[in-house]
């Protein structure tokens, strides 16, 4: 993993998985299927991107899709902040 | 009683009320331009809903399949899809709506009970595209046929396990529903009525099937944007909506950072308590309305309703009083019906109700002859309810292990089956922890069999693939370790909640 994808799962495991056995969560792994993260949790990982990034609120569209997985979120960190450079 | 205001229509009274697609002609006639359907930026007129509606059953006519056989329609929330139900209605079928965010092998078993035909669902374009459900009459061995003509639209319960049970709604049953809600909200076909809750939820029938049928405008909320409280708001007073109906999520998000609503003008809380700070919040971000608690469930549609003041909020805001012909009895330890005030079951009977579940076996006891003696067939709620000296009714929580995790009745026991039907686990405990947001949330803590791997992420999988997504717990803790045990010896599920709301495993 990138070291942006490895910060992005380590706020994952921290907020929505504390203190789970989380060896086998892959890149791919479907948080929001998998009931991981809820529509309220989709939210918070907005919030949470937008501060530590710094994209604007208003440029983070809530599609589910985006933040599927710990891939789907850093890929869509990677493309924002690239374009907004 | 004082609160049989407005236009209600008594149970058994000769009131013709127009069947549904038949008001929709006449809006689509009267008012073609009037927008029905409002979604994102797109907008649905009554001249392309009743025309689209018209195409679809025209399609269907072309497919040849059983009109004794329903279809099975996805609910999803779009004006496509509601479309195509009432297309399916018009082409004389019945309709089987399951959740769109049912796991592929629940919806196989669900279509497969009901005997249905073909999965369909529809593109925003108005395209079709169907696929074959398997028969299994072994699934459907034990299930009534679904009748089109008494019951064209069947939902199903949210179910906490993989396979809601399924609840044909009575077409009189709506007629009557409709009635009373256009007469107890005072609604027009002016009105714009927020449609927050899924399509496959019982509250559609006032959100978007009784606007349709008044010619008023729905105002139809993505389930991806249904806890962005900006985009919530956004749309409120976009389309000036005024009503919103919802579970106490939906509220919350309404008031969140001081947010005002003039154009509201009846706000409807159901599914779940709603907190004190809340209804007096509530009272200044919509200083127009009124306030209705409304109490019901997908079986016998609403019973109770409540008009909450806002300014007198006490610590519990009742459920009130029954609806004009709804007939309500506590039933105590004994069975013994109970007269005047006391706590017992509630056991309902509605003018809205279904006959019962498609699933025959599942009646037995579930609805029952009245207990009184009466002709009705009551519904037993599971629910525990006090009546005080005032007539008024206060819900109390259930006779059994069901919780409301973010407004959706989910059965604590059935999570935990699933998960001990896991090969590699050897015991689990569920437990609910209350929680500010959702109401409660589910903690699982499992051992797994000596010798195994098994972890939290891999029990997730299999709970997602056979439960709905609110029932799968949100934390799972996997060891190796024993689980504690009470004096009895049974798994300590105070103990295992104590430690998790502390923030450390049992």
């Amino acid at each position: 993993m990138t070291s942006l994808a490895d910060e992005i799962r380590g706020y994952v495991v921290a907020e929505f998985l504390d203190g789970e056995d989380t060896a086998d969560l892959t890149a791919e792994f479907d948080l929001i299927d998998n009931g991981v993260v809820d529509s309220l949790g989709v939210v918070r990982i907005v919030s949470h991107l937008s501060r530590t990034y710094a994209i604007p609120i208003d440029d983070i569209p809530l599609t589910p899709d985006n933040f599927r997985s710990i891939g789907a979120i850093s890929a869509f960190v990677e493309t924002t902040t690239k374009t907004a450079a | 009683m004082s609160l049989s205001h407005g236009l209600v229509h008594e149970v058994g009274e000769t009131v013709p009320s127009p069947r549904l697609f038949d008001a929709l002609a006449a809006h689509a006639r009267r008012r073609p331009d009037q927008v029905a359907l409002i979604r994102g930026e797109r907008r649905m007129t009554y001249r392309r809903l009743v025309g689209l509606a018209e195409e679809l059953a025209g399609a269907l006519d072309g497919l040849g399949l059983d009109r004794r056989q329903p279809l099975c329609v996805p609910a999803h929330k779009t004006p496509e899809t509601i479309a195509l139900l009432i297309g399916a209605f018009r082409a004389g079928y019945a309709v089987l709506a399951p959740s769109p965010e049912l796991g592929p092998a629940a919806r196989a078993a669900l279509a497969a009970q009901a005997r249905c035909s073909r999965t369909l669902t529809v593109d925003d374009r108005g395209v079709i595209d169907t696929a074959p459900v398997a028969p299994d009459e072994q699934a459907a061995r034990d299930f009534d046929t679904a009748d089109p003509a008494a019951a064209p639209l069947l939902l199903t319960t949210s179910g906490s396990t993989g396979t809601p049970k399924i609840v044909p709604v009575p077409g009189d049953g709506f007629d009557r529903f409709a009635d009373w809600a256009t007469g107890r909200f005072r609604l027009t076909g002016q009105d714009t009525l927020l449609s927050y809750a899924p399509l496959n939820f019982d509250l559609s029938l006032l959100d978007v099937w009784t606007a349709l049928r008044l010619g008023a405008r729905a105002v139809l909320v993505e389930q991806e944007y249904s806890a962005d409280a900006r985009h919530l708001q956004d749309l409120i007073t976009r389309h000036e909506v005024t009503l919103v109906q919802g579970v106490p999520m939906l509220h919350r998000l309404l008031v969140q950072d001081g947010a005002v609503h003039p154009a509201v003008r009846t706000v409807v809380f159901t599914g779940d308590a709603l907190p004190e700070a809340l209804l007096r919040q509530l009272g200044t971000a919509c200083p127009g309305a009124r306030f209705h608690n409304v109490f019901g469930c997908t079986e016998t549609n609403d019973s109770f309703a409540y008009d909450a003041d806002p300014a007198a909020a006490g610590a519990q805001t009742p459920i009130g009083r029954p609806l004009p012909g709804v007939r309500a009895l506590l039933l105590d330890g004994q069975g013994r019906v109970l007269d005047g005030p006391g706590t017992g079951e509630l056991l309902v009977t509605t003018p809205f109700q279904t006959a019962g579940y498609l699933q025959r076996s599942r009646n037995e006891g579930v609805f029952v002859a009245a207990p009184d003696g009466g002709g009705e067939v009551f519904y037993r709620t599971g629910d525990l309810v006090t009546r005080d000296a005032d007539g008024l009714h206060w819900l109390q929580g259930r006779t059994d292990f069901q919780v409301k995790v973010r407004g959706v009745r989910t059965n604590v026991q059935e999570v935990e089956n699933v998960l001990a039907a896991h090969p590699e686990v050897a015991e689990a405990a569920v437990v609910a922890i209350p929680d500010p947001e959702a109401g409660y949330r589910l903690h699982a803590q499992v051992t797994r069999r000596p010798g195994t791997s098994l972890t939290s992420l891999r029990l997730r999988s299999h709970s997602a693939e056979r439960l709905p997504r609110h029932a799968i717990p949100s934390s799972v803790h996997v060891g190796d370790a024993p689980l504690p045990r009470t004096s009895t010896g049974k798994p300590d599920r105070n103990l295992i909640k104590a430690a998790r709301q502390k923030g450390k495993p049992a």
